[in-house]
């Protein structure tokens, strides 16, 4: 991103733009687990959700920003680890397939796992395409 | 609401301890560059693999599990438990870079590599879970 001899570490504006992002994308998760609760047994609809939506998101500002790679990095920073990695989890689906291998809710559990890799995996997907086509520059033919 | 505002302070820590390894990996990782012998003779192509995120991954796993024992062991109060699961181990862990650098390598046609991604990050994340639930249980 920047020049070759500088430090690994980001400037501060970027850390800020993550701490920001981070800080609306974890009350925004917080606070659809509170309107939306999930129950105790069944597939955890809020977080699935989530994950699939900001999968979408991310894809698709990333295949964007290769298209346009002047886009300022405190802004990839904070849209990107900063808001949607903040606003997805991994680690909440995890503990639930704990929880529900630990009921004994087989059928549940893998509908849950198979649910949040197929629909993940297909939303990256679809949004990396789109992101493509919204991030080609107008007037190009390919 | 005091459960919120530790959601978010947590949440913030981990979004930036992310960045961080993130941003430590990004560095290093792009200084190796592998000769391939796929890729015509000799070329150096970079293989990034998205190891930042396996790591903060399976870390989030750990701190989820570990937020889960204290809870149930030790009378961890709610908003604290909150605060560690939702907003640590959430804001550290990341479900969409998982998929998003899936479908990166599946683009560049590193079927395997994309397939270890996803396996390596729920058997792992899944053992590192139990581990953090087990830890904590058993003081």
């Amino acid at each position: 991103m920047s020049g070759p001899k500088t430090s690994w570490m980001p400037r501060a504006g970027a850390w800020l733009a993550v701490a920001a992002g981070g800080l609306a994308g974890t009350e925004l998760r917080y606070v659809l687990g509170l309107v939306f609760p999930e129950l105790p047994g069944s597939i955890p609809w809020t977080t699935l959700s989530i994950n699939v939506a900001g999968s979408f998101i991310l894809a698709a500002l990333t295949t964007v920003w290769m298209a346009r790679p002047r886009t300022p990095f405190w802004l990839r920073a904070g849209l990107g680890p900063g808001l949607l990695g903040s606003f997805t989890t991994f680690s909440a689906v995890v503990f639930s397939l704990d929880q529900l291998v630990r009921e004994g809710e087989h059928g549940v559990w893998t509908a849950y796992l198979g649910l949040s890799v197929v629909l993940g995996l297909a939303a990256a997907g679809l949004g990396w395409r789109t992101g493509k086509l919204v991030g080609r520059p107008t007037g190009s033919r390919q | 609401m005091i459960a919120a505002a530790l959601v978010g302070i947590f949440g913030v820590a981990g979004a930036l301890l992310r960045f961080g390894i993130d941003s430590w990996f990004a560095h290093h990782s792009s200084r190796q560059t592998v000769r391939a012998g796929n890729h015509g003779a000799g070329t150096p192509v970079r293989l990034h693999w998205p190891w930042a995120t396996l790591l903060v991954n399976v870390a989030g796993c750990f701190i989820i599990g570990a937020a889960h024992g204290l809870t149930v062991g030790l009378g961890l109060g709610a908003e604290w438990q909150a605060a560690l699961a939702t907003g640590l181990a959430g804001g550290l862990t990341t479900f969409s870079s998982w998929t998003t650098a899936t479908v990166r390598l599946l683009s560049e046609e590193r079927l395997g590599s994309a397939a270890v991604n996803v396996a390596a990050n729920l058997v792992l994340g899944l053992a590192a879970a139990a581990a953090g639930i087990a830890l904590v249980s058993a003081v």
